[in-house]
């Protein structure tokens, strides 16, 4: 990783720590690597319980240094694990790549978390490739998070068949899908068509799904993806009939710019922009 | 804690004495006519063993009042045959099982280290050593625990300094685990050494206690814990004598339930059982709740504000109707209906 955004994360660091706690992530980052992974466990028993404050330069230089990739809303714990990970020497691959999965093999909670929030700025990423789908699989939905939402490393790294998954997933949990990084550059015909096999079942199960996840369907529309939008026109929720403005919308089927001109009023808010998928990012 | 597999089946449990006619508690009183008593009591269990509990277990124990626990590293009931076993135990503590906990409402914690019986397969304890620093600094893990003798053999001995040195550089209290057969002794002995390494017996809970080596712990100024466990010696009635007789000071009462025949609400059956002798509330809130907190919150790493509010109230209105469920919280099922929803 670049020593600009490690410099960064300092930079943010000293702006959130007293002096002591600064001090003591310095002393530890200078130390051995056993002493380094202890501290990257003990952060909490040293650093205040806080979340970061942040300011726009400084957020608009680590975009600059990795897009997508974001502190906002994080713990200084989060934060100063995630630096201590940088502080590791990653000359020697064999030692770093054993030291990384060690302290993934024996995280808790909170410390997964700061791992998978670390990918995007750890050294060797095709490394992660199995860490980082296994937390899609997990149970614990904080972990989940930290790999789904305002994540870089997915859209970057992860195969077609584990974004899928990934952004299903996230959907399957009621999650919002526009916290995903990537999720337009990564749409896909796939996607759209698993999409709407899971918008049936939910429908037979008298359930629904957030009118959103059809930003996911427009570009791949096709008469099974029409037939959903005719049944999203017809729902009593409104913004099911946004979903299905936007998506026929985004279309460039025909028999799909003919259905949205069926609702002359709603073609007219997509047309003028006054609607977009903004609207439904709830 | 459990570390008798290979004695006498029916009875797995801390205290099994073979020799002992098994005889059941709680025996004359039923629960659900006494539970009243304590209504509005909360009360923090010291020692459980979570893994081997199932859903019904946490959400009796959240309707009975326990708002926390301390979940000891303990014996599982085989023994690892690597280090690869430990590592996933040790991270179902801090990981799974502190977040399974959380969905039904209870504060997790736990300590770590190397059970006694375990220590006795030095290869692969020394490798348990190198790997322990990384878990004992975790949050929310309280103290080093439970350690101490089973057989009493010279590696448990040798595994046991090594932990309390641990605790000593990690600032953590101590939790022993006292062995079943020749415990009296064992008792002596595990605080005689504790002494000798210079750890404050103030730092330090020795569990599994009975009527014969409470005073003794007591007057060393060590803090001392009682395991209620069916079918054993110390039930819960033996437990208001030794209240009675001793005072709330330094004792606290837990339940050490795991894969045996075990009670996960033996505090609050314990709590009302002494409401019922006329123990003080003081009393009982200091044994069943606020010892145990004192003890082990030296460690720095319990929060009371995390749990003390919001369960002190009657929980169940929280989960009634179409109130939302605090922080995703597990709903409780209708269990009486035959139409699962
Ligand atoms: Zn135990």
């Amino acid at each position: 990783m670049s020593d600009i955004i490690k410099q960064n994360l300092w930079d943010i660091i000293v702006l959130n720590t007293s002096e002591s706690e600064a001090e003591w992530l310095q002393n530890r980052a200078a130390s051995s690597r056993m002493d380094l992974m202890t501290a990257f466990v003990a952060a909490p028993r040293f650093l205040s319980k806080k979340i970061i404050f942040i300011n726009q330069d400084q957020q608009f230089a680590l975009n600059a240094e990795i897009p997508g990739f974001s502190v906002e809303g994080w713990s200084l714990v989060r934060l100063a694990r995630v630096w201590l990970l940088t502080q590791l020497d990653p000359s020697d691959k064999e030692d770093y790549v054993k030291d990384i999965e060690t302290l993934f093999d024996t995280a808790e909670m909170n410390e997964l978390v700061a791992l998978y929030a670390a990918l995007p700025v750890l050294s060797y990423p095709d490394q992660w490739l199995f860490r980082a789908t296994d937390a899609v699989r997990s149970n614990m939905g904080f972990v989940f998070d930290a790999i789904a939402l305002h994540n870089p490393y997915p859209e970057k790294h992860f195969s077609e068949l584990a974004w899928n998954q990934l952004v299903l997933k996230t959907i399957f949990n009621d999650k919002p899908i526009h916290f995903i990084e990537g999720l337009d550059n990564r749409a896909n015909e796939k996607l759209a068509m698993t999409l709407s096999d899971f918008a049936h079942e939910r429908w037979a199960a008298g359930r629904s799904v957030p009118a959103q996840v059809w930003r996911l369907a427009g570009r791949f529309m096709n008469t099974t993806l029409l037939a959903d939008m005719q049944h999203l026109f017809d729902s009593e929720q409104v913004d099911d009939r946004k979903a299905a403005a936007l998506a026929c919308n985004d279309s460039s089927l025909a028999p799909a710019h003919y259905l949205l001109a069926k609702y002359i009023d709603l073609e007219k808010s997509v047309k003028s922009g006054a609607l977009a998928w903004a609207d439904l990012e709830h | 804690m459990c570390l008798n597999t290979n004695d006498i089946a029916p009875n797995p449990s801390h205290f099994e004495d073979s020799e002992e006619t098994a005889t059941p508690a709680h025996r004359d009183i039923a629960w659900n006519d006494y539970k009243d008593l304590i209504k509005g009591m909360r009360f923090f269990d010291p020692h459980i063993h979570m893994v081997s509990r199932t859903t019904d277990d946490y959400q009796a124990m959240h309707q009975a009042g326990i708002v926390a626990l301390i979940e000891p590293a303990f014996w599982v009931g085989q023994p690892r045959t690597g280090l690869s076993s430990f590592k996933d135990y040790y991270s179902s503590l801090v990981g799974w099982e502190r977040f399974r906990s959380s969905q039904f409402g209870i504060k997790h914690y736990c300590t770590m280290g190397l059970n006694s019986r375990e220590a006795n397969n030095e290869p692969l304890a020394e490798q348990v050593m190198e790997i322990l620093p990384l878990y004992i600094y975790k949050e929310g893990v309280v103290g080093v625990g439970e350690i101490g003798f089973d057989d009493q053999t010279p590696a448990e001995e040798k595994y046991y300094r090594l932990q309390l040195e641990l605790a000593k550089k990690a600032k953590l209290p101590v939790q022993i685990h006292t062995p079943h057969r020749d415990k009296k002794k064992g008792t002596e002995r595990s605080m005689a050494i504790a002494l000798e390494h210079g750890i404050d017996p103030s730092w330090v809970i020795v569990d599994h206690n009975n009527e014969e080596t409470v005073k003794s712990v007591l007057d060393k100024g060590f803090w001392a814990a009682f395991t209620i466990y069916p079918f054993t010696k110390m039930g819960n009635e033996r437990m208001v004598k030794v209240v009675e007789q001793y005072g709330p000071e330094r004792i606290m009462v837990n339940s050490a339930a795991d894969w045996g025949i075990s009670d996960p609400l033996a505090i609050p059956k314990t709590a009302a059982l002494m409401k019922m002798r006329g123990i003080s509330d003081e009393t009982i809130r200091l044994v069943t709740y606020q010892n145990a907190i004192d003890a082990f919150g030296k460690s720095g790493q319990i929060d009371v504000t995390d749990f003390e509010s919001g369960y002190a109230i009657d929980h169940t209105e929280k989960f009634h109707g179409n109130s939302i469920l605090r922080g995703g919280q597990q709903p409780v099922p209708a269990k009486d209906s035959l139409v699962i929803n």
